[in-house]
């Protein structure tokens, strides 16, 4: 058994001062997709940006593909980890092809153009993302959703064996999150290893693996979906009073969460 | 592939667009001369080489080593009227070649900096490099004794120009990260202080006010082969290193953070790309004064037209550049008295930026 493509290891970090993330560890497998939850500000970009050598690490260590993330160069760390931001600049006229292109750069030489190679992955990024009829209209004219699949085709194209998504469905109608959902789905079942940021806790409980809850930069809870989402653990991290059930259509938790007057109420009953 | 044949069809075209402007301004002057003999002259100038002569050289005193040289041999000889083949080869086509390079220059590090901040309103002088060559020149002109190394005018500029660069670098850069926004603020901050800084040597100039007056408006008369071999020296070659990293500043544009993620090293090509366009604009300035415009308007100008892939965009922005000033510095030398050139810049390239604007499909930058 060959280790995991992913290991953070007790990875902590500070930002102006203020401790964002203290001591956290994941693994991610092949074909495993890792879902990251908790509150806003509980640290789950930064441990993105921190996995990518984005952001330095006070303590600990991310290893990717068996090397640490802080020993490799920018353009060695581009072809082991793809982004998928929350949102980016796309606000020059770059057509939907070139920049899904981009997403090769860390493959071809500085002299170097795109070869063969780079344009079936570029093209097969393109049929994944279903973006094939739009991929000579300018990013500038898409839609927010089709955005959002450009920069899913665009991390794909990079064709790297570790996948981190920060909120790929935030700014999504659920049409659009699911389909998203599904495609990095079965690029996970491909053999990618993923780490996906995921605010709807019961899309996440759906579509990934295993879930991470953090809280204040710590890991709270850990392991499979229904371990994770129990209301002692979301009351907990969320600060609010949550009701777990179970989707009758899915068959995966589902999480209703109640306000802060009824956990008021709750409190004096107690 | 698709990107490199767009790029050779473009530079292609616009090299020839450069030739023909060219030929046709060394036609215009005081003494008109008809293209067909235009053509003669630069023929006859071109020289091939034509073999190998072998020559002992004694090293030493005692050993002969034998050492090639290449034997020029022009390829043509027209028959032409040889004040002609003066005025051209002496006079007017220095200034063209001197025009083109400097347009040349200018717009490519435009289009760089226009890249590099994201910002439609950057151009080549946006981080003091204009202002620095010009208290250069300035001082030169004012107190050439307090130029050191004998520098000379353009000496002075270059210097004065590389050095404000690499001060605003400085005060921009913290902890090895230098952040686009304060290197924008620091670059104004100083452009200001140095805007005092010449306002206080004009008013001290006396007789030299005319000669600053007259550099701060851009100028490329009175050029001559030595004004123009050492920038078309450099100015190549500074290019090269550009283009080479065009591919970068296209996933710059996406932002920084997206930019790592894709593999590039953000800070170092940063750092290049700045020293290289800072390096690109000093050798400009020092030869030919403030030639405002052609570093703003000629990016967006071909931005428009091919789009905003560097790899095309930037080699015909900067060959665009070229045309763009030998016609403009034919029809500022053209008239009965010579205009400076920066002036016809703005006063035809802002109609004709307009009018592509209106024309046009604006998405972005």
């Amino acid at each position: 058994m060959s280790d995991p493509p992913l290991v953070v290891d007790d990875v902590s970090v500070t930002l102006g001062g203020r401790a964002v993330l203290s001591g956290v560890s994941l693994t991610a497998e092949r074909g495993e997709l890792v879902g990251l939850i908790g509150p806003n500000g509980a640290g789950k970009t930064t441990l993105l940006r921190a996995i990518r050598g984005g952001v330095p690490t006070t303590a600990g260590s991310v290893t990717v593909t068996g090397r640490s993330v802080s020993s490799l160069s920018a353009r060695e760390i581009g072809r082991r980890v793809a982004t998928v931001p929350q949102e980016t600049e796309l606000s020059f006229g770059f057509s939907v092809e070139q920049a899904v292109a981009m997403g090769r750069h860390a493959h071809i030489g500085r002299f170097g153009t795109p070869d063969e190679t780079d344009q079936e992955v570029i093209a097969d990024a393109l049929a994944r993302t279903s973006l094939e009829s739009l991929a000579n209209r300018p990013v500038t004219d898409l839609s927010g959703g089709e955005r959002q699949r450009v920069l899913l085709a665009r991390a794909l194209a990079q064709a790297t064996p570790v996948l981190l998504l920060d909120e790929p469905t935030a700014s999504l109608d659920i049409n659009h999150a699911i389909r998203t959902l599904e495609t990095v789905r079965s690029v996970v079942d491909d053999g990618t290893a993923a780490v996906a940021a995921i605010h709807d806790l019961d899309l996440a409980a759906r579509y990934c693996d295993r879930l991470i809850l953090l809280a204040e930069g710590d890991v709270v809870a850990a392991g499979d979906p229904e371990r994770v989402l129990t209301s002692e653990t979301l009351d907990d991290a969320f600060d609010a009073t949550a009701v777990v059930s179970r989707d009758e259509v899915t068959d995966t938790p589902r999480v209703t969460a109640l306000s802060a007057e009824s956990t008021a109420t709750t409190d004096e009953e107690e | 592939m698709r990107v490199r044949q767009r790029a050779v069809t473009w530079s292609l075209g616009l090299t020839t667009v450069l030739a023909v402007a060219g030929t046709l301004s060394a036609g215009i002057g005081p003494v008109s001369i008809p293209p067909a003999t235009v053509v003669k002259i630069l023929l006859n100038a071109v020289s091939l080489p034509a073999g190998i002569e072998v020559a002992p050289l004694s090293v030493a005193g005692t050993l002969q080593v034998p050492v090639p040289t290449l034997q020029w041999q022009s390829a043509v000889a027209y028959p032409v009227d040889s004040t002609a083949e003066t005025i051209i080869m002496r006079v007017r086509l220095p200034r063209i070649v001197l025009a083109a390079t400097v347009g040349f220059a200018l717009a490519a590090a435009g289009t760089v900096m226009q890249g590099f901040f994201r910002n439609p309103m950057a151009d080549p002088s946006i981080i003091g490099v204009s202002s620095g060559a010009a208290v250069g020149a300035v001082a030169a002109i004012v107190a050439p004794a307090a130029i050191p190394f004998g520098l000379g005018l353009r000496g002075a500029a270059f210097l004065g120009a590389v050095i404000t660069a690499f001060v605003v670098y400085l005060i921009a850069t913290d902890g090895g990260r230098t952040p686009v926004a304060t290197l924008l603020l620091a670059g104004v901050a100083i452009q200001a202080f140095l805007g005092a800084v010449i306002a206080a040597l004009q008013l001290y100039s006396g007789e030299g006010l005319r000669a600053v007056v007259h550099w701060l408006m851009g100028h490329l008369g009175n050029a001559g082969w030595d004004d123009v071999t050492i920038t078309l020296l450099i100015v190549p070659v500074l290019f090269g290193m550009l283009l080479a990293y065009a591919r970068d500043l296209n996933v710059l544009l996406l932002g920084e953070e997206a930019a790592a993620g894709l593999g590039v090293e953000v800070e170092r090509t940063k750092r290049l790309l700045l020293a290289v366009s800072a390096v690109l604009t000093a050798a400009a300035v020092a030869v030919s004064g403030v030639i405002g415009f052609v570093g703003l308007i000629v990016p967006h100008m071909l931005r428009l037209v091919v789009g905003p892939d560097h790899r095309v965009l930037l080699p015909a922005a900067a060959l665009g550049g070229a045309s763009f000033l030998v016609i403009t510095d034919t029809i500022a030398r053209a008239g009965a008295t010579e205009i400076p050139v920066g002036i016809v810049t703005a006063a035809l390239g802002a109609p004709f930026f307009l009018y592509l604007l209106r024309s046009r499909e604006v998405h972005a930058l």
